[in-house]
């Protein structure tokens, strides 16, 4: 597996064909357009590791462009952790472009996001995850750029995690904040040439998602191959699938594909 | 009689001057946008672009990423909501031709001649808009040095368009 992760990336450096960056598990330095509105509807089913069966989460969203620096964007998470769909709970968040250079073939940005969760879960791993897991904040900063048509975006935050109030307080034996990094690559793959709105394009991603305990160093790296279609220009659905590459922490559910459907609404305010 | 005469002269004057107050009359414009990778990038700054009460149609080169956007008659639309209309979808502009009636260009003080070229007298003329935000920072920073005879140039005022005349 590591080796066709390795292949592929080099595959889709070595290429000088248009990228994208509308990435799936991570979110590029590029804000969304001012004034749109885009739902998204998630959906991940994870193989329980020490446990029989499968675990469900289907998280909605929606996202706001107040202006072409800012957006807002609020999601609900829905899990069946408990053998039917709960709602767990909710997380707020923001970016801020806040440095952009464009020419004719590249272009470089600079944001920085934050996002609050609040979950009633339970915690069963070590894990830090705040989206869909752990109430927590997350801050951190992605920078995303443009070589030879090649889209490459990297983010570095810090992510702590507070007690899933009321029931599950957060283990004192576990490390309860951590270092995300992420590197992700995005290639358009069709169609070759342009001829309107309507085309179909379809986009392969790979990204590379990984988690540090600072407490203890307990680490994990995961690899998040996609496939990509944009639809009509305004609708997006991916297909991923998310592999753990390294581990050293405990995880109850590392491997499984998303679903997610997306539609963007533009102008719906000034 | 007499006092009517003077009274509808008066007015016409009136409405002379305070229509060669307003922007001079865009018909088209042709932008190039710099920076987008997709065609759900391309739509957002098109979706923008329509938008505008005054915009009649946008035609996109998807390939290029220009858009080259048809006005309706009597607007008043200045080049600087085309600038603001693709950087509202998240990017920046590389160029921007609009193409305007010569007479109009001459009479409005806003519109600065950077090159010795003459305007022919009552025809469409398209002109390149050469301002920092019009095109990307490098070819921005070469026109600083070549114009530096401009004083105005540099000052980088918003109400002012500098430009030179493509045909």
């Amino acid at each position: 597996m590591k080796k066709v992760i390795v292949v592929l990336v080099l595959f889709i450096i070595s290429q000088s064909i248009k990228s994208q960056e509308l990435f799936v598990v991570t979110d590029p330095a590029s804000n969304v357009p001012t004034g749109s509105l885009s739902i998204r509807l998630g959906q991940s089913v994870f193989k329980e590791k020490f446990e029989e069966g499968y675990n469900y989460h289907f998280m909605p969203e929606v996202t706001w462009g107040m202006n072409k620096n800012l957006m807002f964007r609020a999601s609900v998470f829905v899990s069946n952790r408990n053998t039917e769909l709960v709602t767990e709970g909710a997380s707020f968040y923001s970016k801020y472009r806040i440095y952009s250079t464009d020419d004719l073939n590249s272009h470089f940005r600079l944001a920085a996001f934050g996002r609050y969760s609040f979950n009633n879960a339970d915690i069963h791993q070590e894990q830090i995850e705040i989206v869909g897991h752990n109430t927590g904040f997350e801050a951190g900063i992605v920078a995303t750029k443009l070589i030879k048509k090649v889209a490459v975006s990297s983010s570095i935050s810090f992510e702590k995690a507070l007690d899933n109030k009321p029931n599950y307080l957060f283990p004192s034996t576990q490390g309860d904040n951590a270092t995300n990094y992420t590197l992700s690559f995005g290639k358009l793959m069709y169609p070759k040439k342009y001829t309107n709105y309507k085309q179909t394009n379809i986009n392969l991603m790979v990204e590379f998602v990984g988690q540090t305990i600072n407490e203890n160093g307990k680490s994990y790296l995961d690899a998040v191959p996609a496939v990509q279609f944009i639809i009509q220009s305004q609708a997006r659905i991916d297909i991923a699938y998310r592999h753990e590459l390294y581990s050293s922490m405990l995880r109850s559910a590392p491997n499984g594909v998303y679903l997610n459907l997306e539609y963007t609404f533009f102008n719906v305010s000034k | 009689m007499k006092t009517l005469n003077i009274k509808f002269l008066m007015i016409v004057l009136l409405a002379l001057i305070s229509s060669t107050r307003s922007y001079s009359q865009i018909s088209k414009a042709e932008i190039r946008a710099t920076g987008l990778t997709c065609s759900m990038c391309s739509n957002a700054i098109n979706k923008q672009l329509k938008k505008m009460t005054e915009v009649d149609s946008v035609a996109t080169d998807l390939n290029t990423n220009t858009f080259v956007v048809y006005l309706k008659k009597e607007n008043a639309l200045s080049p600087m909501v085309f600038k603001e209309s693709v950087e509202k979808a998240g990017f920046f502009v590389g160029s921007l031709e609009v193409t305007m009636a010569s007479g109009q260009l001459k009479s409005n003080p806003n519109y600065i001649l950077v090159d010795s070229k003459e305007i022919v007298p009552n025809e469409e003329v398209v002109v390149r808009i050469l301002d920092k935000g019009y095109m990307t920072e490098k070819e921005h920073k070469k026109l600083l040095k070549a114009y530096s005879k401009t004083a105005t140039f540099a000052l980088g005022n918003e109400e002012d368009f500098h430009i030179k005349v493509v045909n």
